[in-house]
Parts: C-alpha cells; sequence; structure tokens
C-alpha cells in the first residue's frame, strides 16, 4: 500500500496509528533517512519511541519521506510537503513523529492548521533515530489535536538509558488539573524580527496580540542566528556522517581498487549534493584557521543567546517567533527557527486563521505553559 | 573557498566531487562564507562556548554488562562479509 508521503506504509486503522519519518528505526524493517547511504539499512531495533507506542497499544501507520537526512538545503525551493505534514493531512494517522531541527515541519504544520511540539531537549529518548546534529536532534510531534499530541508526548517522554541525555520521568508535567497560572500570560514580541517579516506572519502576531497579553522586545542576535546555527549544524553533520565508509552497513560502491576508494568512491555516490555541501562546510569551520572564527565563536554566540533566552523567561511566559520572513530564502528563514534547537527550548507551533500560525517557544520543561496558552489561557 | 581549498576538504571528508558538483559547492561556500564574516562583530571576549544546550549532569546507566548485540546482527547490513568479520580489500600490499 503507498501513499504520495510515504516510503512504506502499512494497512491499519488510521485512528489508532502513527506514522514515523524515515529516520526512526523500527526492528527488522528498512530506515533510509532519505538517502542512497542507507537505501539497504534494515534496522536492528526499534526506537525507543517506537517500543513505547506500540506497546501503548498504537499500531504504525508507515515511514514518511523526507529530505535527505532531514537537513535544510540552503538554496532552491523548501516548499514541498513534508510526509509527516501530508500523512497527518491526509488522516492516514492520528500522530506523526520526526526529528525537525531546521523548521520546516514547524512552518509547515502551522500553515496547514495542524500543531507540532517540539519538547526541551532531553524530553525524548533519540535512541534508534538516525543522528544528524547530536546538540538539537529531538523527536516532536505533528498532530491535529493537540490534546492527542500531549497524550503522545506523556507517552514517549522520560529518561532512557540508551540516551544519557534524557532526563528523569518527573521532570516534565503534563496534563496539569486547572489553570498554571494566575492572571494573564505575558508573551514576547520580538519587534526587529516583526519588522523583517512578511505580511502574512504580521497578520499572524496581530491576532496573537488581540487575545493575549504582550509585550514587544529586541532579540538580540537575530541578525546572525542563521549563521550560528548553520556553523554548528554542519559541523556535527560532517561529525555524524563520517561513520558511513560503505564498510558496516548501507551503500557501498563496486568500483574500487583500495580501501581508500572505497570510502572515497561509496561516500560520493552515496550522498546527495546538499548533504556534501553541509559535510564540506563542516570540514571548513572545524580546521585550523577556521577553528576560532567560525565553529569557536558559534558556540560562543550560542551561549549568549542562551543566557539572553534565560533572561527574558524571568519577564516572559513565552516568546512567539513568526513562521516567515519577508525573504523566501531557506537559509534566511532559517534564523526563525533556530532559537529552539540552539537553546534546547521547547516549541509549539500553533495554526492561526488560514494557512498561518506562529511559533511559542517557552523556558525548558515549560511546555504545560505553551499548551496552557493555546487552549486560551489568558 | 576556491578549488584548492575544496580539494583539501574533499581529501578530509573522503569525496571525490565532479566538476560540476565543485562548481556548486564552491559558489554557495563562498556565499555562507561571507555571512560568516558577520559573527565577528560580536563581542565574545568574556563568553565561554556552548556545545549542549543542556548543562546538568547526565543521568548514568549502572554499571552493569547486558546483551546488545550478536555478531550476526551486526554483520546483517554489512555490503560483504567473510567468515563473521567485514570483508573489505586488501589493506596491506
Amino acid at each position: 500500500m503507498k501513499n504520495q508521503y510515504y516510503v512504506t506504509k502499512y494497512d491499519v486503522k488510521a485512528d489508532n496509528a502513527f506514522a514515523l519519518e524515515d529516520n526512526i528505526m523500527v526492528k527488522d524493517g528498512l530506515t533510509t533517512a532519505g538517502s542512497k547511504m542507507l537505501h539497504n539499512y534494515i534496522s536492528p531495533i526499534d526506537a525507543t519511541v517506537v517500543r513505547k507506542l506500540l506497546d501503548k497499544g498504537m499500531e504504525l501507520a508507515g515511514k514518511t519521506k523526507l529530505d535527505e537526512f532531514a537537513v535544510m538545503g540552503v538554496s532552491g525551493d523548501n516548499n514541498e510537503l513534508s510526509g509527516v505534514v501530508g500523512a497527518v493531512l491526509d488522516k492516514t494517522c492520528r500522530i506523526a513523529l520526526c526529528n525537525d531541527v531546521f523548521g520546516k515541519v514547524r512552518r509547515q504544520a502551522a500553515e496547514n492548521c495542524l500543531y507540532y511540539i517540539r519538547p526541551t531537549y532531553g524530553t525524548v529518548s533519540r535512541f534508534g533515530l538516525v543522528q544528524t546534529v547530536s546538540s538539537m536532534d529531538q523527536i516532536g510531534i505533528v498532530c491535529g489535536d493537540l490534546d492527542e499530541g500531549i497524550e503522545t508526548l506523556s507517552v514517549i517522554a522520560g529518561h532512557d538509558e540508551n540516551d544519557s541525555t534524557t532526563q528523569g520521568d518527573g521532570s516534565l508535567a503534563l496534563n496539569s488539573k486547572g489553570p498554571l497560572k494566575e492572571g494573564k500570560y505575558t508573551i514576547g514580541i520580538p519587534v526587529n524580527v516583526m519588522n523583517k517579516t512578511d505580511e502574512k506572519s504580521k497578520e499572524a502576531i496581530k491576532e496573537l496580540a488581540s487575545k493575549y497579553h504582550t509585550e514587544e522586545f529586541e532579540l538580540e542576535h537575530f541578525e546572525v542566528l542563521s549563521q550560528v546555527m548553520y556553523i554548528l549544524s554542519s559541523a556535527e553533520i560532517g561529525n555524524n556522517t563520517s561513520r558511513y565508509d560503505g564498510v558496516k552497513f548501507g551503500y557501498r560502491s563496486e568500483n574500487y581498487e583500495g580501501l581508500k576508494d572505497l570510502y572515497t568512491n561509496s561516500r560520493t555516490e552515496g550522498f546527495g549534493l546538499n548533504m556534501k555541501l553541509t559535510s564540506i562546510i563542516g570540514a571548513m569551520v572545524l580546521s585550523s584557521g577556521n577553528y576560532e572564527k567560525f565553529y569557536l565563536k558559534a558556540m560562543k554566540i550560542r551561549r549568549q543567546i542562551k543566557e539572553q533566552c534565560d533572561e527574558l523567561f524571568k519577564g516572559f511566559d513565552a516568546i512567539a517567533m513568526p513562521l516567515t520572513l519577508d525573504s523566501q530564502d531557506p537559509y534566511v528563514n532559517l534564523a526563525l527557527y533556530a532559537l529552539a534547537p540552539l537553546c534546547g527550548l521547547p516549541s509549539l507551533s500553533v495554526p492561526l486563521g488560514s494557512n498561518n500560525g506562529v511559533q511559542l517557544i517557552s523556558q525548558a520543561m515549560n511546555e504545560n505553559v505553551l499548551f496552557d496558552i493555546c487552549k486560551g489561557g489568558r | 573557498m576556491d578549488i584548492k581549498d575544496l580539494l583539501q576538504y574533499e581529501k578530509m571528508v573522503k569525496f571525490d566531487l565532479p566538476e560540476s558538483e565543485r562548481e556548486w559547492i564552491i559558489e554557495q561556500a563562498n556565499m555562507l562564507e561571507k555571512s560568516f564574516e558577520a559573527l565577528s562583530g560580536i563581542d565574545t571576549d568574556k563568553t565561554e562556548p556552548l556545545i549542549s544546550p543542556i548543562e546538568v549532569q547526565n543521568p548514568l546507566r549502572e554499571d552493569v554488562a547486558h546483551k546488545t548485540f550478536s555478531r550476526d546482527e551486526i554483520l546483517a547490513n554489512s555490503p560483504e562479509q567473510y567468515d563473521g568479520y567485514f570483508l573489505v580489500p586488501k589493506t596491506i600490499e
């Protein structure tokens, strides 16, 4: 059974089924991460999230299409609908799980009247997820009904001894009864970001401001968020993909003479152009002469960004970020999606109006605040 | 980035790119590198680098041996194997 959003589709009842981006492993099934490099990789394990959902009695609807290793292209069309968004939109499953580091799913979910929950870094086990950007990877949930998303998060969250970054089971309070806060929530609106957004995003933020108490602020370093994100992610992607060498698993070239040839030809033939660019940039920013100027500098700015967020959340319950800037360039727009992965913060993509929405970001482990705001807590 | 730089990076990440891809990658890399220069305007002299967004101590498991994968399971995905080993071209003449 095939569907345009799936790589593999099973015949199950959609109302009790979950879909997975094809970089999350299911035992004895193919996991390609959308790459020729893993075209024949059969997973020996179930990812922890898969095991937890199956144990709860849910069924697997299938594995969905994704960009190669879910890595964003810096140029060209970035608008093809993500498999996970298409699968939920098509109602072939109740919820879908993916690892949205670069923001494509966060944007597309809200634009298509769906929600995307990107939990705090370390909330959900990444065991069985094909590693891409280790310090930012975090499995999240696409859902049409927020309560179903919250219920799913309560199932998949928690410590897993196979992923040492995961936090204790009690660290995430979900499904609180009653209001979380006395009085109104205060949502911060980054005025310097809003000055660069398109009309559609301005409308969405305006709608948000009509319902909630909002205050404007200046988001420092917004002009370099894309750069910091790209430098750090390229370096990590370059390292994480160095394991694909045609020896232990994955694609092996038929054209080689010695071992060096085997590595080089397998990698050259197995990776797509965007992954090659990313790996080359990763090597560039980590090489002597560039390390301090780019990589170390980006890590230091990452700390300054995180420290600013810590300060902001003393005054705001959440920050609202628009979905698109007044440029179509995916690299420029990356700045909108960098804050949550760089700082490990939870974000919730919320649909507003027609084909429109915002991302709400809160303090770490404060997913409940985002859910409460979204459900109408004023 | 020029072709000399690119060839050096290709060697580091084990690629042997066709000319058409080299041209595109140099063009994209130069655009990116130019944008990276914006970082130099930010004062980070007194800032420590941030490697991971969570700086709490990682919870560790008990140091107890447990079963992971059998040799057959590990070899199952290898493109070529022989007598329980990964098979690679001859490395010592």
